[in-house]
């Protein structure tokens, strides 16, 4: 039978077709099983990522500690496993610092610690080999922030009743730990917490149209002219060339100051400073534009960037962790720009962060502290894998020229003509020293009408523990509206009322 | 084995009551009970019009048939009732319930076939009325006005609606096409395997004998334009290459038609863009991973896989819903998901095994139109499944055909269950001990003339 020669080449070829299958499918299910997996957008492994408890943000400093995210137990509802879902107990106070964690991607915090928090760091190794021996679910690793609840709650409500766009950051001068920092508008990071993506995408798109801009974190991101705050960092550069020799200097301040191309300067409200012949310290406390246009002429553009530089500005690499939008004050040769620069107006763009570091810097005799928000990183058994190790940034001013500096800073609050005497001394806060500076910022970009309202200082003027920088956006003059925000968080760091 | 077979798909589906919420599903006793009466049918039918035939075969198909029932009750189940996953809308809650019935009408037609068929060459007498209900089968979809000829979400016109239910009718087309070819190529396998020219140790066909090849490739090449169904397409022009090639044994007709195969596809795929999608689905499957790109299907069934791993996830366990119309071409997929790497070369081992038997009594059965007609039928099975496992695991090109047994849907399930009753029809005469002869051979006088 010929036929059946055929029929037995043809079992040959379906028993080929069969090997065939059998090894597409062992090739697929046991070698790409893997690779399969970690395809983005696998549906399937989706759930897998949330079925390990991500560690706690814990903010750890005065009135804490305080969680403030955890993951908490759902029920998924396509797999039906237990899967975590993130939850921010006080949402929207911490949002600029907590960030959010979301099915697309985190921030804040949350994605600058991913990696602890997820417990895939380095650290964490040994310990996860030692839960999976012992066949212990995965955990992550806990955050622990230097943010105190009661400084963060204070600026949280401090910013909620001012009402208007503004940053604020407040933070241990002789360390550098943040102690608290928000910004105006917030949001509810529990929002962006669904596993629904259809329902993320929806509410991203939302908080993203709104003008208000509630995803941005002003306190780090956003710049605004610094305004007479800027005075801090002329005034050093003049103490530090030598151009000035002590506070009680007598400058030139005339009413108005004729710029070398022609231009007029004017003192705020067209005031004149002590007859146009003040010693520095007073024409700081009343913050005269000529005395400090004069001074910054006198030290030059190069010499003035060079004096901000050691403050901190223009580091475009500055992280605490999250990345800090570098605070800018340009290179100037002309002198009128120069003037104009001095008194942190024109070209100059500053963060509340970097208002605050200027009030530390000056704080703690001179010497800037790197800013951060981690105190420590906890394994689920509580031992610590990594904690932060305060560290210099720079060495802003001498000592002498940081005492200098606190003098005339404590005159600006003390001494009843101080453009913050009646908001943020004696009258404000009775028998508590804080030092610091106004500044009221023409805000040409806004064109809202009204100036951004800039205050920096830190208390106790002889013994710092904390420096506050806040700018509110339309705010008008700064001691009106910036600095009754820095007070409320420095009495509520500091226990006095 | 029966017993084994029914106790198997029982548990089966007792354990995708564990799987999805902890408890034994609804339904147990009944569809157990339907099904376990189903198949004792089937084999009382077997034991008393086929007594002789293959013992494996119908455990194997009820094996299938079966699994097939607790994956789509698996399916159905997705989502509803409080179970984990999500809805699959293609599938509605009384989808079991129609793919138990739809068992019972394959059987029925098993039993039919079984009982009214006592010898395959019966069926040769109707070999052209049979070739030509099988193409106006096959052709009846692309008729201008037929109602539902689309399949939802497919663009493949293969179905056609007759009150309220859907039928593909090429499936039952494939079955009388197949006894055509047999009864063709029983006649004409003389002619046909005539050599002409030898080339390249070749020998090469007659010119004029082309004719028949050249028809059916125009055939199926017809179905592929008109209906979107290069699935169907391959596996009717697969199935008559391979029976054209056990009638004359001749490889250059193999050579031919998978060249003319090749030829037509590639000219298909430059011409037609649904063909050239699939092609760059195949080679490209991850271009997008967007529910509206056109390899999400197959992207979702490859990760389902993925996902089954090695030991699978187990029934229940898995996420077969993301796969879309998981229930019918890619039904494949969900058991890789569910039942892993393990439980997907089972059931292509059982496949083998089914076609293995269907080959194996071919060659055991004397005559020669139901020796071509069931190496045609067996070859059709394995090749429907090599088409659909390799398109969904993406070996091949994807191109939607059912897998037999498997997939929902009644008139694939029917009329490999009537496949199946040919092929123990087959078998049963093969090992049907040969009557007692009425005279001894050895007593014949043989009279030589002068």
């Amino acid at each position: 039978m010929n036929m059946n020669r055929a029929l037995f080449r043809l079992s040959l070829a379906v028993l080929l077709m069969f090997v065939l299958l059998l090894l597409n499918v062992n090739y697929v299910q046991a070698f790409q099983s893997t690779s399969l997996a970690n395809r983005p957008g696998n549906a399937r492994t989706f759930d897998a990522q949330f079925q390990y408890q991500r560690g706690s943000i814990v903010a750890a400093g005065t009135g804490g500690p305080t969680t403030i995210a955890e993951s908490v137990p759902t029920k998924a509802s396509t797999s039906g496993n237990t899967i975590y879902q993130r939850h921010y107990p006080d949402g929207p106070m911490y949002a600029a610092i907590t960030g959010y964690d979301s099915i697309y991607g985190a921030t804040g915090v949350e994605s600058a610690y991913s990696k602890d928090l997820e417990g895939t760091a380095p650290g964490l190794a040994v310990h996860n080999l030692i839960s999976l021996l012992t066949g212990k679910a995965k955990q992550g690793a806990s955050v622990n922030l230097t943010v105190s609840p009661a400084a963060q709650k204070a600026a949280y409500q401090a910013l909620q009743q001012e009402g208007r766009q503004a940053g604020v950051v407040a933070l241990n001068p002789r360390t550098g730990a943040i102690l608290a920092m928000d910004s105006y508008p917030s949001y509810n990071p529990n929002l962006l917490t669904t596993f629904d993506g259809t329902k993320l995408n929806k509410v991203d798109k939302q908080l993203l149209t709104q003008p208000s801009q509630p995803l941005l974190n002003r306190a780090i991101n956003q710049t605004y002219p610094p305004g007479s705050s800027f005075k801090i960092i002329t005034g050093a550069a003049g103490f530090s060339t030598g151009k000035l020799a002590s506070p009680q200097t007598t400058v030139s301040a005339p009413q108005p100051l004729r710029l070398p191309n022609g231009n007029f300067l004017n003192n705020d409200g067209d005031e004149t400073c002590f007859g146009g012949q003040p010693q520095v310290i007073q024409a700081f406390l009343l913050s005269c534009n000529t005395a400090f246009a004069n001074i910054g002429m006198k030290v030059g553009g190069p010499a003035l960037q060079s004096q901000a530089n050691k403050f901190g500005w223009n580091d475009a690499n500055l992280t605490i962790p999250m990345q800090v939008s570098p605070s800018v004050i340009p290179k100037e040769t002309d002198p009128s720009f120069t003037a104009m620069g001095s008194i942190g107006q024109f070209d100059d763009q500053v963060t509340p962060l970097q208002e605050a570091l200027d009030a530390a810097a000056i704080a703690n005799h001179g010497t800037l502290m790197k800013p951060y928000l981690l105190q420590s990183v906890l394994a689920p058994d509580l031992t610590t894998i990594a904690s932060t190790t305060p560290s210099v940034l720079s060495q802003a001013v001498t000592p002498q020229v940081a005492s200098d500096m606190q003098s005339m800073m404590v005159q600006v609050t003390q001494n009843t003509a101080g453009t913050a005497y009646q908001t943020a001394g004696p009258p404000a806060v009775g028998s508590l020293v804080i030092a610091g500076k106004t500044g009221t910022a023409e805000n040409t970009v806004s064109g809202a009408g009204l100036d951004d309202a800039v205050f920096t200082c830190f208390a106790p003027a002889n013994n710092p523990q904390i420096a506050v920088g806040v700018i509110v956006k339309g705010g008008g003059f700064g001691a009106d509206a910036a600095a009754p925000i820095a007070v409320k968080i420095i009495e509520a760091y500091l226990g006095v009322h | 084995m029966l017993a084994f077979a029914v106790a198997v798909v029982v548990f089966a589906y007792a354990n995708v009551g564990f799987g999805l919420n902890g408890k034994l599903p609804s339904g147990l006793v009944e569809y157990g009970l339907a099904f376990a009466a189903i198949i004792a049918v089937a084999h009382l039918a077997v034991r008393r019009f086929a007594p002789w035939a293959d013992p494996l075969m119908l455990p194997l198909a009820a094996l299938l048939n079966g699994l097939g029932i607790v994956m789509i009750y698996r399916l159905q189940e997705s989502g509803r009732n409080g179970n984990p996953g999500n809805q699959i809308s293609t599938i509605s809650s009384s989808t079991t319930t129609s793919q138990v019935l739809y068992s019972a009408v394959g059987v029925a037609a098993f039993v039919c076939v079984l009982v009214f068929i006592r010898d395959v060459k019966v069926l040769q007498r109707y070999t052209y009325t049979l070739g030509a209900i099988g193409l106006i089968l096959i052709a009846l979809p692309a008729v201008p006005g037929m109602p539902n000829s689309t399949v939802p979400g497919t663009g493949a016109k293969i179905q056609i609606g007759i009150g309220g239910f859907t039928l593909q009718p090429e499936q039952f087309g494939e079955l009388a096409l197949a006894v055509f070819f047999a009864g063709y190529l029983v006649t004409k396998r003389d002619v046909l395997s005539l050599a002409g020219r030898r080339f390249l140790g070749i020998d090469l066909p007659r010119a004029r004998d082309l004719g028949p090849v050249l028809i059916a490739w125009g055939a199926s090449l017809l179905v592929l334009v008109f209906e979107s169904d290069i699935g169907t397409s391959a596996l009717f022009f697969g199935l008559f290459v391979a029976m054209m090639y056990i009638a004359t044994q001749r490889t250059s007709w193999l050579l031919i038609g998978v060249l003319l195969f090749v030829f037509g596809a590639y000219v298909a795929s430059k011409l037609f863009s649904h063909v050239g999608v699939r092609f760059a689905v195949w080679l490209h499957p991850w271009a997008g991973n967007t529910p509206t790109h056109n390899g999400y299907q197959t992207v979702q069934g490859l990760e389902g896989l993925g996902f089954g791993g090695i030991f699978g996830q187990g029934l229940g366990h898995g996420q077969p819903f993301w796969t879309p119309l998981v229930q019918s071409d890619f039904i494949m997929t969900a058991f890789g998901e569910e039942l892993g790497l393990t439980g997907l070369m089972a059931m292509l081992l059982i496949f083998g095994l089914l076609v293995q038997r269907g080959l194996r009594a071919s060659i055991a059965v004397r005559d020669p139109f139901a020796k071509l007609l069931g190496g045609g039928l067996s070859f059709a099975i394995a090749l429907q499944v090599f088409i659909i496992v390799g398109g969904v695991t993406n070996l091949i090109p994807l191109t939607g055909i059912t897998t037999p047994f498997l997939s929902q849907g009644g008139s694939s399930l029917i009329a490999v269950w009537a496949l199946v009753a040919l092929l123990m029809r087959i078998s049963d005469t093969a090992r049907r001990p040969a009557p007692q002869p009425i005279q001894d051979e050895g007593m014949t006088q043989v009279v030589r003339a002068g």
